[in-house]
């Protein structure tokens, strides 16, 4: 037999980027314990739209924990209590019955609010834009092996590629620093050969970029490895730290 | 030039001047451990060494003003850090918790920093910038000990000497992060050697802040014991 779950809810509001947002609360009854936490939203939302009342906005794609879509901060932590998981691939069982849930969204000033629990993370985009990619001729495509790569540098590379760009690290982070996005998105570049020829520019074109988004600086607090849901080591923090000793800096704007 | 300074007004770039100058300051503390510890080395092997440094100056004078333009340099760039961390979040979340082993030594940061460097203008105006003989440093023999009587009056004052070890504490709570924080800021870091540095780090920390609280500790017990 299932356990249903009786919780209160406190979300957090807010109706567009300029309105000042507040804490409502809200009762939801007879949760089932399977479903996920965005599963317990859309229920939560379904009542009120059935009353009338404007339902709460979020982000979600997939739900299932690959997209980097969904997320908010759950009782003070970014995707909620589990380890190496996203909000969607929280299961109510972790959930007590009649517990308080507070809910607010990623909470940083490169991360506007838009709506409720949806925040604009194009900065992230534009950090990427900045140099997080490869100028790549394109073409016949080369032949396998072509290029020898030490299978470390490979192992390194795709553990940091594993990153979804959720920006759970920048809402963990006691100073709303993106220095782990920034130094996974270089290592999964310059660690492998055909990312190090542009390696002397891009890390700097992308630091310079998330310090112009006005995220904090890192702290070397490592909140940010432990609330992320693909579990990306610190490691690469230090990796961009090295690379920016010997990056070129872009002339000041 | 103008490269240079691009670089330092990076978050990145101003974090390796903390560290930087971080390092430089260590360099220092083990430097000024080592010549404390001499004190178990009786009144005149630590008056001695005292009289060293006396003779070395005005060129120490040059070096003592060097390190406090570091301590500075640390600080202002340390304030930079903070102010743009405290605007990069304008509105706090209503519950903070941790999902890391985030230690207590790095959530306290920024006060041990405060207090290291509130005891900085007070341990030089109790012992360097005093006179090293008459008074205060004459012990119960009634035989004026110099700095070595200066420093064993000081700490026969239970007060005196908790404040210190307070003090010291706090030092050593700030390196055990701040060693660790030198290493990941340069890039030192892996995952491999990840566990070893900080536990390098947090040894490190235990070790100077025991080790400089040792000597209030045991004048503190020795006079205690009435010898």
């Amino acid at each position: 037999m299932d356990k249903k779950l009786n919780l209160k809810l406190m979300l957090w509001r807010q109706n567009g980027a300029k309105d000042k947002g507040k804490f409502e609360t809200y009762k939801v009854k007879d949760i089932d314990v399977s479903m996920s936490f965005l599963e317990m939203l859309d229920v939560l939302n379904e009542t009120l739209t059935r009353e009338g009342q404007e339902p709460v906005a979020f982000d979600h794609d997939c739900r299932e924990g690959i997209c980097g879509a969904c997320g908010a901060v759950v009782n003070g932590k970014a995707h909620g209590k589990l380890k190496g998981t996203t909000l969607c691939q929280l299961h109510m069982r972790h959930f007590e019955n009649n517990e308080t849930i507070v809910i607010e969204p990623w909470r940083a000033k490169g991360f506007p609010v838009i709506k409720d629990l949806v925040v604009d993370r194009s900065s992230f985009d534009r950090i990427i834009a900045a140099g997080g990619y490869i100028s790549a001729k394109t073409g016949s495509a080369p032949d396998a092996n072509a290029i020898p790569v030490a299978k470390e540098s490979v192992e390194q590379s795709m553990d940091a590629a594993a990153c979804i760009g959720c920006g759970a690290c920048v809402a963990a982070c006691p100073n709303a620093a993106a220095m782990l996005f920034v130094g996974a998105k270089i290592s999964h570049l310059v660690l492998l050969p055909q990312g190090k020829v542009e390696s002397k520019t891009r890390t700097g074109n992308m630091v310079h970029q998330m310090d112009k988004e006005g995220f904090g600086n890192c702290s070397n607090e490592y909140e940010c490895e432990a609330a992320c849901p693909k579990s990306i080591s610190v490691s690469n923090i230090a990796l961009m730290n090295r690379e920016f000793m010997f990056s070129k800096n872009p002339p000041k704007p | 030039m103008l490269k240079t300074i691009h670089h330092f007004q990076t978050s990145i770039g101003r974090k390796q001047v903390v560290a930087t100058t971080g390092l430089m300051l260590i360099l220092f503390i083990i430097g000024h451990l080592i010549g404390n510890l001499l004190i178990f080395g009786g009144p005149e092997l630590y008056n001695g060494y005292a009289a060293f440094l006396v003779k070395l100056r005005p060129g120490l004078f040059v070096i003592e003003g060097a390190l406090g333009v570091v301590f500075l340099i640390h600080i202002f760039f340390t304030y930079m850090l903070i102010h743009d961390n405290v605007r990069a979040r304008p509105k706090n979340y209503k519950i903070v918790a941790t999902k890391s082993e985030r230690s207590f030594a790095t959530q306290i940061m920024p006060f041990t920093g405060t207090i290291i460097f509130a005891f900085l203008f007070y341990h030089l105006w109790d012992f360097t910038f005093t006179p090293h003989h008459g008074a205060q440093s004459i012990l119960r023999d009634g035989k004026d000990y110099g700095l070595y009587g200066l420093v064993y009056n000081a700490f026969s004052d239970p007060l005196h000497s908790t404040f210190y070890i307070i003090a010291m504490m706090c030092l050593g709570f700030h390196l055990s992060h701040g060693v660790e924080s030198f290493f990941q800021t340069y890039g030192v870091t892996n995952t491999k050697h990840t566990a070893t540095i900080r536990m390098i780090s947090q040894t490190f920390g235990v070790l100077v802040g025991w080790s400089f609280s040792m000597i209030p500790v045991y004048i503190l017990v020795k006079n205690l014991s009435g010898n």
